[in-house]
């Protein structure tokens, strides 16, 4: 357990200490300020723009930041040669992929709660109330992000930092699609095309299922149920993927 | 060294200003713009909403802010042929968004040349699917009545909205106040009726945006009752002095008014000389 | 019987790079053991396979068979690890980290109890001189630095031992003669040390024993003495009044001077060349005894090896 904390603050520490987080997080708030612009431009009410904007941006830095910074932390340490000096030491190899990995998610957790912040006293300006709705889509947002992280751990254990952070972003893109695109094909004819879009819909989880935004905008009312099976879905995949993490670099050689 | 920093200014100066020339002169060059090709591009609700990756509202208000900026500016009125598309389209990826039915049916309501009836479809069609996706909301409702009563001179399509907002939980007085009013057929409802209306109505208006939808239609009236005065005014000004009126200037000069006509807010009327009619210079923010 | 503190034996393993690319046996059998309090050096050409022993025994690559044992431990275990410090071959950069960060890091990856913690981790730095550079980043520090951290994070567990890959690469003289100083310190104190090296000067310098690494196996085993000793010694001697192209005894290498000529020979050629210098009249110059080097025993493996 020590050797596992030791991982993940030294990764935190890490990311901390790294300029490009920096960069990151500017662009966000930038981007959560600049909502003033937009909500200059429409007729009717401004703070479903600012709030429709504010938890876009969330989710897409969120995603940009998991999606980099698990090229910096993860992958470079195991193409480099520091992964030796840790491994050499009394450390289990599942040890080290999970503090990597969660050295990456409180990072991407670090950012968000910044972004949350900031959303929130936006809002708090447009409509002169606290939205607690927003802390919530936050945490949902984080889930998905959880995930995301765990695609990004075993990516970096498998193959090129790079190549890693591009599979990350194409498992995003298609976990936010592979639910509409599959309601879609439901009724096309072609059973081949039916049934590679079955498998990718099954295969890759439905990121749609921790998308609360719509209720938060609305304030419509929003079933536990839903929200604590995502909280379930969202653990089971976490740990298939690290499982597998885990497992595929317990048998590589480090070269 | 300074001579190089100096060249190397001058060398990226000229470049730019090629590319900035460049970039004029293309702007130059009239482009067709068939509002057809544009529409073809738009992708389906269900291609828009994946394409937004779980962010279908956000779309809905990227479209609905390009549609206002898009119809703000002064083009030929074949714009308007498409509008109910887009709007059932924003209305697709977010059922919800209140504003676009109301503020879509508005625009779509100023057009004034082509086929009237048709056009009144096309709102009403609007305004029913904002019915039924907001089930909730008397105000879209009685938007409806009001539109369809002041713009297009319908009283039994402005009864039928009247009746529906009234059926609506917490729906205000007014609107069922109104219900009476169109219900009794051989009542004439006159401007200054709609005045003593929205004055009545934005005072007792309970949040800020209700209040400033009633200074709306408050301002509107007023503006087409001073419309009538003023125009009359202008136009007795035309036969004596054989062209229309400049400024405010020149009516006080000739006796026909005391001082300059304001609106609502205190900003004056102008003049559209061209065809000697009255402009009004509305903004929301004002109200 | 001393100690073992390091045994493998038999390893064996191949690299399989790609698809298209044929796979590339590594360790062809390897076997050898390491006494406990000795200083072992590990000795072969680039590619004879020095560091994939190293990660085999650190457990970064998996040997396709054969045994290895740690300090009479399997060397997979966690027991086994904490008894090992390591050292990679060129200093890996945290460079957002401070000496003494790192250390800690380290230290806490070694399970060193928190109270100790500073202490030890002073000791080491001052150990490794680098007690005045330990608060600032990693990034700025030169090469020797970072080679003397590594060390201390070497010895930060109190190892019995010290698995050290190429120590003294890419340092200079006084780099050199500083991490030299460290391993006998180290060794002085009773610590295992095994380190590889194709720099042949270290090793001889420091080694107690020596194995010589070519193409994946152990050619030879031995102290320097011995392994020097038993091939042939040779002598070169000079001379001046016959040409070294007229005589019959086997040279093995010979150059004319200005007046005098210069051979070399084996021992055991020596007497007979003596005899034939006396038998034609030549005046001896001078005659040397020349230990055969380390490098000729490199040199006379590698020669059989086809690189």
């Amino acid at each position: 357990m020590r050797a596992i904390r030791a991982i993940a603050v030294n990764t935190f520490r890490e990311a901390i200490r790294d300029r490009i987080l920096y960069l990151f997080i500017g662009f966000a708030i930038v981007m959560v300020i600049s909502t003033k612009l937009f909500g200059m431009l429409t007729v009717g009410d401004e703070a479903k723009i600012v709030k429709d904007i504010g938890l876009a941006a969330m989710q897409f830095f969120s995603m940009l930041i998991a999606v980099m910074m698990s090229m910096l932390l993860i992958s470079r340490e195991v193409d480099n040669r520091t992964v030796f000096n840790i491994l050499a030491k009394p450390v289990r190899r599942w040890q080290f992929v999970l503090g990597k990995y969660l050295g990456l998610v409180a990072i991407v957790a670090a950012n968000l709660l910044l972004i949350t912040l900031v959303l929130v006293v936006m809002v708090l300006i447009y409509t002169g109330q606290f939205d607690p709705m927003l802390v919530f889509a936050a945490a949902m947002t984080m889930l998905e992000m959880s995930v995301l992280a765990a695609f990004a751990t075993l990516f970096a254990v498998l193959t090129r930092p790079i190549l890693g952070s591009l599979m990350t972003l194409a498992m995003f893109v298609v976990g936010h699609m592979s639910a509409d695109l599959w309601m879609l094909t439901r009724q096309l004819p072609g059973t081949f095309t039916r049934a590679v879009i079955a498998t990718v819909y099954y295969l890759v989880p439905n990121l749609e299922r921790f998308n609360f935004r719509t209720e938060v905008v609305h304030d419509l009312p929003i079933p536990p149920a839903a929200v604590g099976w995502a909280v379930v879905y969202a653990s089971a995949c976490v740990g298939v993927l690290l499982f597998l993490a885990a497992l595929r670099f317990q048998t590589k050689d480090l070269k | 060294m300074r001579a190089r920093t100096l060249v190397s200014l001058v060398v990226v100066g000229a470049l730019l200003a090629v590319a900035v020339a460049a970039e004029v002169e293309l702007g130059k060059i009239p482009r067709e713009d068939p509002l057809g090709r544009e529409l073809l591009y738009l992708p389906s609700p269900e291609m828009l909403k994946i394409m937004s990756l779980g962010n279908p509202g956000l779309a809905a208000d990227i479209l609905y802010l390009w549609s206002i900026q898009y119809y703000s500016g002064f083009k030929p009125d074949e714009r308007f042929l498409y509008l109910e598309t887009i709007y059932n389209l924003i209305t697709d990826l977010d059922p919800l968004y209140f504003d676009v039915y109301r503020i879509g049916a508005l625009i779509m309501g100023i057009q004034t040349g082509g086929d009237q009836a048709q056009l009144k479809k096309s709102v009403r069609r609007l305004f029913d699917k904002g019915l039924e996706n907001l089930p909730e909301s008397w105000q879209l409702a009685e938007a409806a009545a009001w539109d369809l009563f002041m713009r297009f001179q319908d009283q039994e399509a402005a009864l039928h909205y009247a009746e529906i907002a009234a059926a609506r939980p917490d729906a205000s007085g007014r609107i069922k106040r109104m219900v009476g009013v169109w219900r009794d057929k051989g009542r004439v409802w006159t401007i200054d009726d709609s005045i003593e209306y929205w004055k009545r109505a934005a005072d007792d208006a309970e949040d800020e945006y209700d209040r400033t939808m009633c200074a709306s239609h408050l301002y509107d009236a007023l503006v087409a009752r001073d419309r009538n005065t003023l125009e009359a005014v202008l136009a007795t000004y035309s036969e004596r002095h054989g062209s229309c009126a400049e400024s405010w200037g020149e009516l006080i000069e000739a006796g026909l008014i005391r001082e300059v006509p304001l609106d609502l807010v205190g900003k004056p009327y102008g003049i559209e000389s061209s065809d000697c009619t009255i402009v009004a210079f509305k903004k929301i923010r004002d109200l | 019987m001393a100690d073992i503190q390091l045994s493998v034996e038999d390893l064996r393993k191949t690299f399989h790079p790609g698809l298209f690319e044929s796979p590339i046996e590594v360790l062809k059998g390897l076997s050898f053991d390491v006494r406990r309090a000795e200083i072992f050096g590990f000795l072969g050409p680039n590619g004879a396979g020095k560091t994939t022993t190293i990660k085999a025994i650190t457990e970064l690559i998996y040997p396709d068979s054969g045994s290895i044992s740690v300090c009479g431990l399997p060397h997979t275990s966690l027991e086994a690890k904490r008894k090992i410090g390591f050292m990679t071959e060129s200093p890996y950069v945290y460079s957002h980290l401070t000496g003494r960060e790192f250390l800690r890091f380290c230290a806490e990856l070694l399970g060193v109890v928190r109270s100790q913690q500073e202490d030890r981790i002073s000791r080491v730095l001052d150990d490794v001189g680098m007690a005045a550079s330990g608060d600032r980043k990693m990034g700025a520090y030169s090469k020797g630095m970072l080679q003397r951290v590594a060390f201390g994070q070497a010895l930060l567990g109190d190892p019995e031992l010290l698995i050290l890959d190429e120590p003294m690469s890419g340092l200079d003289p006084i780099g050199r003669r500083d991490v030299r100083d460290m391993i006998l310190r180290q060794a002085a104190a009773g610590v295992t040390v095994f380190f590889s090296s194709h720099i042949i000067p270290d090793v001889e310098a420091l080694c107690d024993r020596v194995a010589i690494v070519v193409d994946g196996r152990v050619r030879a085993v031995g102290t320097v003495r011995d392994l020097v000793s038993r091939e042939a010694d040779r002598y070169e001697v000079t001379f001046a009044g016959v040409s070294p192209e007229e005589l019959s005894t086997r040279l093995l290498a010979h150059h004319v001077g200005s007046g005098e000529a210069w051979v070399r020979v084996s021992s055991e050629d020596r007497d007979a060349l003596i005899r034939e210098l006396a038998d034609r009249g030549a005046r001896l110059v001078s005659m040397n005894p020349m230990r055969a080097t380390l490098e000729d025993l490199l040199m006379t493996h590698s020669e059989g090896v086809d690189r």
